[in-house]
């Protein structure tokens, strides 16, 4: 009786995301193929140098890898019946019944897959310049700090300890404004919330799209951005933590109600009650000890993350922390990182207790 | 209010139902319901019993016909128009779908939500009346010493009743009762269903459940339609049911449970 009623508009949409998906594939692994000839013929550069990964980057063809990866992509789907199914059908999870049986070294994807794996890996180490050797034979330099690590220097200890205080206080505050402006946000970025009218799915893409972008924003570039506008000190630092846990819990509130029970829902639904009195009576109850435990855990992150954004200047024990480096004076800056691991340690057993009490 | 005697208390022409993914649930259901029948849904798994309960009281929007309740077209409210509907029918799920944190006694309450002024209610309080009545709605279904409860302390039987208590505080005019005891010990169905066969019986509410057992059907329905591929395909009385009607609804390969006594 499954009469699926728009089956030929689906199949379209369904073949152009395939499509898509093996385009992007295939450009990837043209370009890698490409680098990696480059590099490997030892191209140089005029100076006679051999050239850097940098400068091969600049000589790859992107816009020829475009046009042939779409051409190979096009030959794919339509070659699909002799040479299989394409790897974009494999990511979207519509490969025929019969071809997933296959071990992947007899179909052609499966290769595809395998060269991919080796391109990126290859790849990868010329780019971010790897070097073995240097690093298993230059130990020398490093040694100087693991020594003034390992003898820290009473001379920052009290004023380390009362930066701390402003630490915690800082990643205290930033989560505890983050709360309930989270909390809010997090109902119309709940799929299954926001299904029901037109506004409500805007709502939705709206509120997510503004959230991906500023979670992805590290919490030290907004730490930038606030110093420039309230200036160098602890709160810069709390706004910036602020801004990135409302996102990161919108995300975690949003994601718990999104895994609810519907059936109180549809129970208070049922006796007429608003959508107000919905949300209160058959979403809050259930969430409220995931978002707690959320909420500590977000709090256990702010200390970790407030330790590093003086840094740059948004207070915290990280503010005296980076002229120390700068200086060279490891006997402090041990002393310092000692201070910082030992509170990040208390947290962190700290918020697993209480998070084990509340779940 | 007056023409509501002369109206069937649901009235359903062509409804259909097809879900998003294109799954056609219920095709061509014509339906009248009299006000005060006790209406026993049958039919297989899948065969859409819940969603045409579902359909009545718009917990899902239908998507072909039209569905009446007292005389208003139930499809073609929205909004306050709708809630004020749902007011006068109540349901009852076969998960019971409490609201599990909360005590025994809000539960109850939150079946007036309908009517209650918004603010205190986003802040769990209700007028003192209101108190009164859910304690003497829990005291109908023999839980009065368990208001303090947390809901999921209960048992199965006991969540059941306590959301009947819940359907009570509304004062609907109709149950929608979707397998009301399929997820509970043999044993305690009838405590469950003879709760709502008083409200039917002694209170004159129509009732809609749909259940699987057809003992129940036998003992507590006045009416019996039945469902297959989500279409109508049996309407009568329990007595009239024998064990051709029932190979009709289930199919061929089907055999009645040998308690049935067909
Ligand atoms: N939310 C949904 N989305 C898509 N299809 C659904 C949805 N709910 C139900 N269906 C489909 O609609 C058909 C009827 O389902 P329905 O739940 O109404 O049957 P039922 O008779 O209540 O079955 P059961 O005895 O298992 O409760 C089934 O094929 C089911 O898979
Ligand atoms: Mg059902």
């Amino acid at each position: 009786m499954a009469a699926p009623t728009s089956s030929a508009g689906r199949g379209w949409m369904q073949r152009a995301r395939i499509l898509a998906v093996d385009w992007a594939l295939i450009v990837i692994a043209w370009m890698m193929a490409e680098f990696l000839l480059l590099a490997f013929t030892g191209r140089r550069g005029p100076t006679g140098m051999l050239l850097t990964a940098e400068q091969i980057l600049d000589l790859v063809h992107y816009w020829v890898a475009a046009a042939g990866g779409l051409v190979l992509a096009v030959g794919w789907s339509l070659l699909e019946r002799v040479i299989g199914a394409s790897p974009g059908r494999s990511l979207t999870g519509s490969v025929p019944a019969d071809e997933k049986e296959l071990p992947w070294t007899q179909t052609l994807r499966g290769w595809f897959a395998a060269v991919f794996i080796e391109l990126t890996f290859f790849t990868g180490w010329l780019i971010t310049e790897l070097e073995l050797v240097t690093f298993l034979t230059k130990f020398g330099k490093a040694a100087d700090i693991v020594r003034g690590l390992a003898h820290p220097s009473a001379s920052v200890l009290h004023e380390g300890m009362i930066l701390l205080v402003q630490t915690i206080f800082l990643a205290f505050m930033a989560t505890a404004f983050a709360i309930p402006i989270a909390f809010v946000l997090s109902f119309p970025s709940a799929r299954n919330l926001t299904r029901g009218s037109a506004p409500a799915r805007i709502g939705y893409l709206v509120s997510r799209t503004v959230m991906n972008f500023v979670r992805a924003v590290e919490p030290l570039v907004w730490a930038l951005i606030f110093i420039s506008w309230v200036g160098i000190g602890p709160f810069a630092g709390v706004l910036a933590l602020w801004v990135h846990s409302v996102a990161a819990l919108t995300k975690l509130y949003s994601e718990q109600i999104e895994s609810i029970d519907p059936g109180p829902m549809d129970a208070i639904t049922a006796t007429g009650a608003s959508t107000l009195q919905v949300l209160r009576y058959g979403v809050v109850p259930q969430v409220i000890p995931p978002f707690l435990s959320f909420t500590i855990y977000r709090w256990d992150i702010n200390v970790r993350m407030s330790t590093i954004i003086g840094f740059v200047g948004g207070g915290g024990i990280g503010y005296i922390l980076k002229p120390r480096v700068d200086l060279g004076e490891w006997g402090e800056v041990g002393t310092l990182v000692l201070l910082i691991a030992a509170t990040v340690w208390v947290m962190d057993i700290l918020s697993a207790k209480i998070r084990e009490r509340i779940v | 209010m007056a023409a509501r005697s002369n109206d069937a208390a649901v009235r359903i022409e062509g409804l259909g139902m097809v879900y998003p993914g294109g799954v056609r649930a219920l095709a061509g259901i014509d339906l009248e319901v009299r006000e005060g029948e006790f209406l026993a849904v049958l039919g297989l798994s899948g065969s859409g019993k819940s969603t045409l309960l579902r359909c009545i009281n718009r917990l899902i929007k239908p998507t072909e016909g039209r569905v009446f309740i007292f005389g208003r077209e139930a499809t073609a409210l929205r909004g306050a128009e709708l809630r004020a509907l749902r007011r006068q029918v109540a349901m009852i799920f076969q998960q019971f779908n409490l609201v599990k944190r909360h005590t025994v006694l809000a539960n109850v309450l939150s079946g007036a939500l309908g009517r209650s002024a918004l603010l205190p209610s986003l802040a769990l309080t209700f007028p003192a009346e209101e108190q009164q009545r859910a304690l003497g709605c829990l005291d109908r279904v023999g839980l009065g010493d368990r208001a303090a409860s947390r809901a999921d302390a209960l048992s199965g039987g006991q969540q059941q009743r306590v959301a009947i208590a819940r359907a009570l505080m509304q004062e609907p005019q109709l149950i929608l009762a979707d397998e009301p005891v399929a997820s509970l010990d043999p044993a305690l169905r009838h405590s469950v269903m003879r709760h709502i066969e008083v409200l039917n019986r002694d209170e004159g509410l129509t009732v809609l459940c749909s259940l699987h057992d057809i003992d129940l059907v036998a003992r507590y329905a006045t009416r019996l339609v039945a469902l297959r591929d989500g279409r109508l395909v049996w309407d009568g009385t329990p007595a009239e049911f024998d064990r051709t009607t029932f190979k009709e609804i289930y199919g061929e390969e089907a055999e009645p449970a040998s308690n049935t006594g067909l």
